[in-house]
Order: C-alpha cells, then structure tokens, then sequence
C-alpha cells in the first residue's frame, strides 16, 4: 500500500464496436438506457425484458457487455441470471457484467455475492458515473487479458504467473490479481498457498470476500473449528454476505451438526430466497433433520424459483414428493406429479420419478398390486439405463420389499451402498428400510458386503498413492470403479491418481481415457462437488502437456 | 416484507427516489440548443432534480442507519478512478458555468480501502453545496494526511458560516435539514471508516472558500 500511484497509459477502447445487452423488466428504463448507451458511442445495442430473452440473446449473438437490473420481474433475478451465463459459460471471462441495483441493501448482497458481477451501480445513477464505471471494468479486463486467455486454454499455472506479473506491475490492479489467484489456486487445490494469500490480502485489511476465502481454504484443509470461528466472526461484519451461510452449513455439515447447518442455511435464505441451489441444499439438510415442514417448504421454492432454470431436475419433484409421503400427506402427492406431469414425461428420469413415487404411495395407501405394476415400469426404465438418484433408488428397494421382490430390493441397496460407500446418511435410511421390513439382519449383511468390498480398494489405493506408488494405485481405484461404477468419491480419486501417474510416469492414451470417462461420470453423480473443477483444469493440463488436441465435438 | 409505518414511508421514497432518477435521465436527453433561455433552464432542471435525488438518498439512508447498525463495504477501489468519477460528474452538473479542477498527489496509492458508494454519496454531496455557493472554481482532491487518504471538495465561495464550522467540530447538529443535514450524514459516513483503531472523520475549515475534507484511515 505504499507504493505510489503509477501512470500507466490506458488502452484505447472502441465504443463502436461494442456490443451490449440492456436486461431491465421495465420498457422506459430499457429505453432510457439504449439512449444513454448511445451516448457512449456504442451502436451495437440489443434489449431484454428478462433473464430467459437475455440468455436467448447471448446465446444467438456473443456480447461484450451486458447492463443488467438485479429485479426483473416474477422470473429469475439479475443474480440468478449471471450465474447461470457464467456456470454454462455463455459468457467469456472478457465480458463485462454490470448490475444495476435498486436499493444499496442489494448492493451488499451482490457485492458480496460469491459470483460477482464485474460492478454494480445503485439508482438512479448518471450516464457520467455509468460511463466512467465502464470504462474503468474495460480497462481492468484488458489489464487481466493474459490471465483470461490462459484460463480459457486452461493454463492455470501461466493465468497464475500472469496474476503476479499484475500484482507486481500493477498497483492498481494487485487486490483484484490477488482476489482471482486466490480462486486459482482453490481450484488447483493448493489450499495452503491460497490460506497465505487470503491473509496477507486480511492483513492489508479484512475485507469481508478474503475473510470468506480464508474460511474455504480452512475447510477444505479439514480446519472447520477455525473456520468456523471465521466465519460467524465475518458474518457479524456484514451479514449479508449470503455465500458465507451456505459455506457455514457445509463447515457444519461436516462437523456432523445438522442443526447449525439448517440454522445458517435459514438465515442465507431469508436474505436471498431466490437461489435454487440453497433451497435445494436447506430442503435436503432440513429432510435429513426430520424438520419436515421445512424441508417441504425449501423444495416447493426450489421448484418455483427455478421454473426453467437449469439448476432443476426430476431429482426436485422427487424431493418435494418424499417429504409429501413422509406427511402422508397422498393428496399433495398427487397434486405435484399432476402438476408437473408434462416436465417429467418429458425424460426417462422424470418418468423413474413418476413410478417410483406411485409406487411409494401405493403401499401407504395399501394398494400393492398397484404398486408392483409401477414397479415394472420403474424397472423397465432402470433395464433401459435410467439410474435415478440414490435416494431415489432406496425407494424403489422400499416398494419392491413391501411387495416381497426381496432380491431385487437387495440388489438396489447394495448398489447405493458401492456408490455411496462413505454416505452416512444414505446408509442409515437403508438400514431403516430393512427394519421397518423386519429384515434387520439381512440388511445389515447387505450393506456391509457392498461397503467393505469398496472401501478397502479405495483406501489401498489412496494410501499406495500417498507413498507414491501411483501405478499400483491406479490399478487399485480402477478395480475399485469396477465394482462401484458410480461413486463419485471413487471416482474422482481414480481420476486424481490417474493424472499423478501421467504426470510422472509420461503419456499413457489407455489411463487417460480411462480418467476422462470417469471425470465425466463423477461429473452426471455430483455435479456440485467441489473437487470437479480442478480435476477438469488437471486433465485438459496433462491434455495439453502431452499435445493432445481432442477433435472439437461437432 | 411486513411494512411499519416508517417502512411504508420509506418505500415511497425509494420510488421517488427511482422515478426522478428517470425523469433525470429524460432531461440529459434534451439536446441543447443555441439559446441561452433553453438551456439555462435545462440545467437548472437537472440540477435540482440531481439535488432532490441526493436528497431523498441522503432521508433513506438515514431511515437505514435509526433501523440498523451501519455496516459499510468495504472493499479495495481505485483513488484515481474514484476521483475521476466524482470530477465527470461536477463537470456534467456545472454544464461549463463553472471551472472543475482535479489534484491527485503523487503520494496517494493507487488503491484505498473504503465504501466507494457512501465516499461518493457524501462527495457529490458536498459539490452540490459547492455549486451552489462557489464564484468560478471547484478543486477536487486527493492526498495523505497523517497516513490516511484525505479527499477534498474546495472552493472559492464566501466559506461555511462560523455556526457549521462550530457545530462540525465539536461534533453536536446544529440543524437538521439543508446543508446541515447533508454535512451530519457526510459525518456518519466518515465516521464509519474505522481501521486499526482509528477513525475516519470530516474535516469542515475555510480557505479562500469553503473546504470540505473526509479522512480515511
């Protein structure tokens, strides 16, 4: 902070050239805005009047810069509406993303949020503050050019040597350098490196995102009590920075306190309701708690917050049917498969969500017959390929047991307890599943010839990695594939080992192939975890090392 | 949202508060023509309404800080952009009838640590009083006091009168509408900026005119 300010020349940027959206759900201030644009000398200038126009907008013509409100309307919000741009990268790292907020309460929300935008502006605001705000992210995303070009050809190491290049040159420009090696090196799971950097950025001061990103990397080193000591601490600074709740009650989640993981998604919730992903998560940690009434509130918002929304899939609608059932609640059953009869007829998955949860209210309402003839179907489906998720699954074993399909309803428990060897909580609803049948004995033989099996591969192969045997390691997590061929966890450590071998032991086409299936698969099982990322930076790293150039997919 | 009677009135503001804003923007489109009465009232338009928009901004954000705790953000901005900013927009209100001038020292880095939109409230603020008050120059600045970014508002009018300058430095309200109000909020919003034990402050003297001044630490 004591070098002084230097002079460096700022680029010359073309107006003229620009192509901008305008996203505002009011026709006067879209209008208002074109003109105001106009002004600037930017002559491409498209509208929309919502977040689905916008993304039809995107995805017909790129864009450089996009104005958007954060309010638009009864549809998803400007928030939502960035991060889904930026999750299916429609949006390159190069454009500018404004938001334009209402109130400075929302300000707090959006600054804070962990998919910011490029700025914001509070309104009313005028074309002066507008123009010299854009100017200034345009001058700042050429400045960080280098670094968006090596993150588009994934080459971290060299985006993180190009944010040095910044903080070192570039004084101006440091704390975002900083900021965005931060997430680099999350990414590239170097968590100690990246702890170092958060609190040297707390150390020039603590500001709230670096204060979060000290607490992630703690996480992910396994320091939750620090982290989350950090985290209530930041949260009494600004609370309403909704990122640090949802990263609150997985610190909780894995400090096996269910209880405080409701209580802070609750608390993320009443400040931002609209993201899907949040309600989906309170709605799956309130079901786990038996707070039914909370669970079944969360997936009804999930589903109506996210109508169109790529973040739902049948997985919701069999959420909000299992709390139902859970109530006995049959009528409101009936009301959501109805309901959303077409979304679901519409793919194999949601028809295996349909049958299954006919299914499960056929033996509540005593009607078994019934209930096997969904079960055909169900099975019909699974036979064609359509797996259903793990919850999903149990209930089908469920069904099957109460119409005494006894193997078959053994064979799906032992197939999610493979897959989901490490999942406490899947396992103990399957438990249950075979006391409510009186089976206890037999579930319990189940369950632990399916884990034991897995398990000790996995742990083998870990610890042979450890010692850096990667070869026998691969060979170990691959065996261990076999038998549960859809466990995230396995998966990605087979992946993970994969890349280490190549890494040392040079080109191997059969193991790389071998890693790219099974990212992709962990990728369908656990589309959220957080190891996906990086693991998808190493492989295109060891792609690009070794020259492999894969045919673009036409 | 379960509206009091405060927060009703509140809510009203805020769509005052967003309408003039458009009506604000409708005025920037009104070309100025070679006529002196046209555009003299064109200005006069946008300047009031740019000043009853800092206005109901300044009564919101009062209604905030009695309803809760203030929490700046803060967060790494850039002092030249940040004093550029503020520049364009003096320039954009004076509409020429005034002279703009802009000193950043070279001792002032290149980034502070502040609420740019609380800072750039109580700044535009402070040239809204200066426009009205000041003879022919505006001088925005930007230097190191004591370790901290002071960022000045000066001009060349008669000065603040003896009972502001009083009531600033020892810290008491004088009045509670007009400049007086603005001044007590660009106070707040110093006050705010705390770092490492100590706090920021306004700085109210005359120098050839009134200067207004906001420490950060």
């Amino acid at each position: 902070m004591n070098q002084p300010s230097v002079q460096i020349k700022d680029a010359f940027i073309d107006y003229g050239e620009l192509r901008a959206l305008v996203v505002d759900d009011y026709p006067g201030m879209r209008n208002a805005l074109r003109l105001t644009l106009t002004n600037f000398g930017i002559r491409k200038i498209q509208l929309a009047g919502n977040a689905a126009e916008a993304i039809f907008q995107v995805k017909s013509k790129p864009c450089d810069f996009i104005l958007c409100d954060y309010n638009l309307g009864d549809g998803r919000d400007g928030q939502q509406l960035l991060e889904e741009l930026r999750h299916s990268n429609l949006i390159s790292p190069e454009t500018v993303f404004i938001m334009v907020t209402a109130e400075s309460f929302y300000e707090k929300v959006v600054a804070t949020a962990e998919l910011a935008p490029d700025d914001y502006m509070i309104k009313p605001f005028s074309a002066e503050v507008l123009h010299s705000r854009l100017e200034s992210v345009l001058q700042r995303k050429r400045a960080f050019h280098d670094v968006h070009r090596h993150l588009l050809a994934h080459n971290l190491e060299a985006a993180i040597l190009a944010c040095d290049e910044i903080i070192r040159s570039r004084p101006k420009y440091m704390v975002d350098a900083l900021r965005f090696k931060g997430e680099l090196l999350v990414t590239l799971e170097r968590f100690t490196e990246a702890e170092v950097l958060y609190q040297q950025i707390i150390k020039m001061r603590a500001i709230p995102w670096a204060r979060l990103g000290l607490a992630r990397t703690l996480h992910m080193q396994k320091k939750d009590e620090a982290a989350e000591e950090e985290l209530r601490d930041v949260l009494e600074q600004a609370p309403e920075m909704v990122a640090a709740y949802d990263l609150l009650s997985e610190v909780c989640l894995s400090k096996k306190d269910a209880a405080a993981a409701q209580a802070a998604l609750l608390q993320g919730v009443a400040i931002s309701g609209k993201t899907v992903r949040r309600q989906q998560k309170l709605g799956e940690v309130a079901l786990a708690n038996g707070d039914l009434d909370t669970a079944r509130t969360a997936f009804t918002h999930a589903l109506e917050k996210g109508r169109h929304s790529i973040f739902i899939t049948p997985s919701d609608f069999g959420n909000l049917c299992r709390v139902q059932l859970e109530q006995g609640d049959l009528k409101a059953v009936a009301d959501t498969l109805r309901k959303n009869k077409s979304s679901l007829q519409d793919s194999p998955e949601g028809q295996l969500v349909m049958a299954v949860t006919q299914g499960m209210a056929c033996i509540q309402d005593g009607k078994l017959q019934e209930a096997a003839k969904v079960l055909d179907a169900a099975g019909a489906l699974r036979a064609a390929g359509t797996r259903g998720d793990d919850q999903l699954v149990l209930d089908m074993a469920r069904v099957c047991m109460a119409t005494g399909r006894l193997d078959e309803a053994d064979g799906l428990v032992s197939e999610v307890a493979r897959n989901s060897h490490d999942s406490e909580a899947l396992l103990a609803k399957a438990k249950r599943i075979y006391e409510e049948a009186g089976r206890s004995d037999a579930g319990a033989a189940v369950l632990s010839d399916a884990t034991s099996g897995v398990r000790k591969l996995n742990n083998e192969g870990v610890v042979l990695a450890q010692r850096g045997d990667y070869q026998s390691a691969v060979e170990k997590l691959l065996t261990a594939c076999d038998e549960a061929p859809y466990n995230p966890r396995i998966m990605m450590n087979t992946v993970w080992v994969i890349l280490k071998y190549l890494d040392e032991s040079g080109m191997d086409e059969k193991r790389l192939e071998y890693a790219r299936h099974y990212l992709a698969e962990a990728g369908r099982q656990a589309p959220d975890h957080p190891r996906l990322a990086g693991l998808r930076l190493q492989l295109k790293e060891i792609e690009k090392r070794f020259g492999i150039q894969r045919a673009a997919q036409a | 949202m379960k509206l009091d009677d405060t927060g009703f009135y509140a809510a009203l503001i805020h769509e005052l508060k967003n309408n003039l804003g458009l009506l604000a923007m409708t005025i920037d489109q009104i070309p100025a023509q070679n006529e002196p009465v046209h555009n003299e009232a064109v200005d006069a338009a946008r300047l009031l309404c740019q000043g009853v928009i800092g206005r109901l901004q300044q009564a919101l954000f009062i209604y905030k800080v009695s309803q809760q705790q203030m929490h700046p953000a803060i967060n790494a901005y850039s002092t030249q952009d940040l004093v550029h900013e503020i520049s364009e927009q003096a320039v954009a209100l004076s509409r020429g009838q005034l002279k703009i001038e802009v000193d950043i020292h070279p001792d002032v880095p290149a980034i502070w640590f502040l609420d740019r939109d609380l800072i750039e409230m109580a700044l535009i603020n402070a040239i809204h009083n200066s426009l009205a008050y000041a003879r022919s120059t505006i001088r925005i600045e930007a230097t190191m006091l004591d370790g901290c970014l002071a960022l000045t508002v000066r001009d060349d009018s008669e000065g603040y009168p003896e009972h502001v300058l009083n009531s600033v430095a020892t810290n008491t309200p004088y009045r509670s509408t007009g400049t007086g109000l603005g001044l007590q909020f660009a106070r707040l919003i110093a006050q705010s900026h705390d770092n490492q034990g100590r706090t920021g402050e306004l700085r109210l003297h005359n120098d050839q005119g009134a200067v207004f001044c906001l420490v950060l630490p």
